[in-house]
């Protein structure tokens, strides 16, 4: 085939997946600055349940009240600490949050509507958090876990909500306000997805399907594949769902919710984030249990249910 | 007032933003925005247009704001007396972040680049090669209910109703002598060794063109050979049950083939 057309087709790939994401996407940036110009975060630490186990069950299904995505997570969860946020709960909320999310539930079942992939993906995500944010309950001493760093407070600086004392923000200033920090956002999440979009894009269409298919219909090695996707795709979890679908012809379904579960929890980008908050070994449990977790369903997914 | 670079990206930040835009109401406008999604995501797509626009305007609402600002400070610095002025230049609301990278900027202008150089094209015969055409059900399952089909006239079904029909059927000779009427591209592959037949082929997406799978309803025409590999057609006939390479396959035989314009929406939606 002529080099033209091959352009052609993997331009009008490339377009579809960014346009079908980028309003996620954008709906996810607006809300994540909404909430940095107006939401108080002294008003959800109050409203936090003592007993650790009801504060992990809040913590995992938080993000239905904070949509944001796994990049806004990271700094909405520091803030949370500073307000003296239980570390295990926080946890669980950063975990589960880029998932546990409405813009992700539309985008969720925008690309692959009420059924198996949909489930598993809030199913399994809600399973994961709650076990490691259990787990990091037994931990005693939260300065063990987080970063003295990032619990010393900082003076509110570049966007930063401003502190209760000096009252709530006027509306229009705050939405004004709240778009320039959308705008910026969009510039520093958008890169990731467009990255993404290349690479299934590109794959898509000059990797032969046959190739692919002796790797993605294997039970086991499929998955491991797309677990390394996720990890080095770092796309946002808010547009996600529109590569697994890239991929769902060919590779298999547990393969996909592993994608759909472990990327959001864990990428190169919230890797580096998560040093920001984390000691460094706290960082590479909270890769380890994630992958080991996500990928044991997948396969045992692969193994003994059929789609 | 010297501009440096970060100045510079700021304002491609916002240029960006505001081509993204136009970029996205142009596709919106001239229904172009469904080579790429599926029709019922439309809406999101005049969200997206909407805020792209709004970042823009506001962005660059801002950065004339600053500079007309940094100029009232340099004007007061000469001037000794207006110190309230200072204030007012400080009282800014907040402070930017820092300007994009040059690396980011790139990035993000690709898919407007893209756009406007490369002609827009919906996935067509192309396309096909690297995934295959189906003709089997279970590749076009979908949200849409399996009997729909059979409550439409005959000459009203589509490519994937029909598709779905041979699909649902016991008995395929209930379709012997059924007539039809097809919109879609001409599909050819080396399966084909007889230059009368041909496929009459669409794309179904539920989503955006990342899911997109070809389908197609065989067809014979006399002067077949004479039709374009992926040229859109017209097509009228009759369904007879024949022999496609050792299979009883429904094959459209063609009373009439007539060329006719790509559709405003070139996908099927299952």
């Amino acid at each position: 085939m002529d080099i033209g057309s091959l352009v052609g087709i993997f331009t009008t790939r490339f377009l579809g997946i960014f346009i079908e994401a980028i309003s996620f996407l954008l709906l996810g940036t607006l809300i994540s600055g909404l909430i940095e110009v107006f939401v108080s975060k002294d008003d959800v630490v109050r409203l936090m349940p003592k007993n650790p186990i009801a504060a992990t069950v809040v913590g995992s299904t938080m993000g239905f009240l904070f949509p944001v995505c796994e990049c806004g997570v990271v700094p909405v969860t520091r803030r949370l600490y500073q307000k003296g946020l239980p570390v295990s709960v926080g946890m669980t909320f950063l975990l589960a949050a880029p998932v546990m999310n409405p813009i992700v539930l539309a985008s969720t079942y925008a690309a692959f509507g009420w059924g198996p992939v949909l489930i598993g993906r809030y199913v399994i995500t809600w399973i994961m958090a709650m076990v490691i944010g259990l787990l990091f309950s037994l931990q005693r001493h939260p300065q063990r876990i987080v970063n003295p760093i990032a619990l010393a407070s900082f003076s509110g600086g570049s966007g930063m909500a401003p502190s209760v004392s000096a009252g709530r923000t006027p509306l229009l200033p705050g939405i004004k306000q709240a778009l320039i920090l959308a705008g910026e956002e969009f510039f520093e999440m958008g890169r990731y997805l467009i990255v993404g979009a290349l690479l299934a894009s590109l794959m898509q269409t000059f990797i032969a399907q046959e190739t692919l298919k002796a790797l993605a219909t294997n039970p086991v090695n499929s998955v491991w594949v797309m677990a390394a996707l996720a990890f080095i795709l770092s796309v946002c979890s808010t547009v996600d769902a529109f590569l697994a679908l890239s991929f769902a012809r060919t590779f298999t379904v547990g393969s996909l919710l592993t994608f759909l579960t472990f990327g959001p929890m864990v990428d190169i980008k919230s890797t580096i984030m998560y040093l920001g908050v984390f000691k460094r070994r706290t960082v590479i449990y909270m890769i380890i249990l994630p992958l080991l977790i996500s990928v044991l369903i997948g396969i045992w997914l692969n193994l003994n249910v059929r789609f | 007032m010297i501009a440096n670079t970060a100045n510079i990206r700021k304002w491609l930040q916002a240029l960006l933003l505001l081509g993204l835009g136009f970029y996205f109401l142009d596709n919106m406008l001239t229904g172009r925005v469904y080579f790429y999604i599926n029709e019922r995501f439309g809406w999101l797509s005049w969200l997206a247009t909407v805020i792209f626009l709004v970042l823009g305007i506001i962005n660059i609402y801002d950065l004339l704001r600053e500079r007309r600002n940094a100029q009232i400070q340099i004007h007061d610095a000469h001037d000794h007396e207006a110190h309230d002025h200072h204030d007012h230049a400080h009282d800014h609301g907040h402070q930017h972040g820092l300007a994009p990278s040059w690396g980011i900027l790139g990035l993000v202008a690709l898919p407007l680049v893209l756009g406007l150089a490369i002609p827009a094209k919906p996935l067509g015969a192309a396309a096909i090669d690297s995934s295959g055409i189906s003709t089997s059900f279970s590749a076009v399952q979908g949200s849409g209910s399996t009997t729909t089909q059979f409550a439409l006239a005959s000459t009203d079904r589509n490519v994937l109703d029909w598709v779905r029909a041979f699909n649902s059927t016991e008995n395929l000779n209930e379709f012997n002598g059924q007539e039809a009427d097809l919109v879609g591209f001409v599909y050819r592959d080396v399966r084909f060794k007889d230059p009368t037949q041909f496929m009459i082929a669409r794309f179904t997406i539920s989503c955006c063109v990342a899911d997109a799978s070809a389908i197609g309803v065989y067809a014979q025409y006399p002067d077949a050979a004479k039709l374009t590999q992926d040229g859109w057609v017209h097509i009228k006939g009759h369904f007879t049950i024949q022999q496609f390479e050792g299979q009883a396959t429904p094959i459209l035989v063609a009373d009439l083939v007539e060329p006719t314009n790509q559709p405003q929406h070139p996908y099927l939606y299952p």
